[in-house]
């Protein structure tokens, strides 16, 4: 482990140059990058991008952090490493990397919105019967024995319009 | 202590249905009763959940610890037993008597 971290937050503006004189300055281990939905943060459904670099002998890194919409210029011309943690960002996360490539590491091309966001629903919460919907007196396909009255709880990430059995 | 298992401690479980609701994997189900009990000098009987059964789907669980983090009654714990590797997936589904801490059977 690194002796020392630190953090920097700075514009989408300044991703690259930022990366960029991190390497000069010696920070040429590239350890990750990754995203982390903002949705509850800040209610825009940003999403934040994280690269984590490191110098040769690991005594010091740093993490740097920028809050995105959709896109950010792509650092892979500058660490070619970059690239495959891009591609699983923008799979995951829905952040498109300009310049870099988008090709999916797991998912099918055209498999809908990135599974990583809290904003996406996960269809099989939707179809599986959740096993917290059960009560002392409710079984789990809501059945009831005994006199139960209690209003049946809804499982977290299930919109209430949507239909759960 | 080895973070391989999940043990119920039977005796401390309450049926309150928490761990059931938080896991994120939805791999424990939880089926009770409950029992109205009258206390001496009680003015009315008081209900008392009766766990019925108990089970993790060890083909689901991620090992993630939130159901032991949750419990408030510390039923829940880590311990050094393992889910048996078995071509079974029924085999996996295990119940209040293979849940049981090390030790005790
Ligand atoms: S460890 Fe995690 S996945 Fe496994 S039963 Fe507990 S809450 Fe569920
Ligand atoms: S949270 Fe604890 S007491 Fe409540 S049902 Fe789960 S194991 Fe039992």
């Amino acid at each position: 482990m690194p002796r020392s971290s630190t953090w920097e937050k700075v514009e989408p503006a300044d991703w690259r140059s930022t990366i960029e004189e991190l390497r000069e300055k010696g920070f040429i281990f590239f350890d990750f990058l990754t995203g982390v939905d903002q949705e509850n943060v800040d209610g825009n459904n940003a999403c934040e991008v994280v690269a984590h670099l490191a110098t040769k002998d690991l005594s010091n890194s740093h993490f740097v952090t920028t809050q995105v919409l959709d896109e950010l210029p792509s650092i892979t011309d500058l660490i070619p490493a970059a690239q495959w943690y891009e591609r699983e960002c923008t799979e995951m996360f829905g952040v498109k990397f300009i310049g870099g490539s988008a090709k999916p590491l797991l998912r099918h091309e055209n498999l809908g919105r990135p599974p990583l966001r809290k904003s996406t629903v996960l269809a099989a919460r939707v179809l599986t019967p959740w096993p917290g919907a059960a009560e002392p007196e409710i079984k789990e396909d809501g059945r009831k024995v005994g006199n139960a009255s209690r209003r049946r709880q809804r499982p977290p990430g299930v919109p209430d319009n949507w239909l759960q059995t | 202590m080895k973070h391989s298992f999940i043990a119920l401690i039977e005796d401390k479980c309450t049926s309150c249905m928490l761990c059931v609701r938080e896991c994120p994997a939805w791999c424990i189900h939880l089926d009770s009763h409950t029992v109205d009990v009258t206390e001496e000098g009680a003015r009315r009987p008081r209900k008392v959940n009766v766990l019925d059964s108990f089970e993790i789907d060890y083909s689901l669980c991620m090992y993630c610890g939130v159901c032991i983090d949750v419990c408030p009654f510390d039923a829940l714990a880590w311990d050094e037993h393992r889910a048996l590797v078995t071509n079974n997936r029924e085999d996996m589904l295990l119940g209040i008597e293979e849940l049981g801490p090390s030790g005790s059977s």
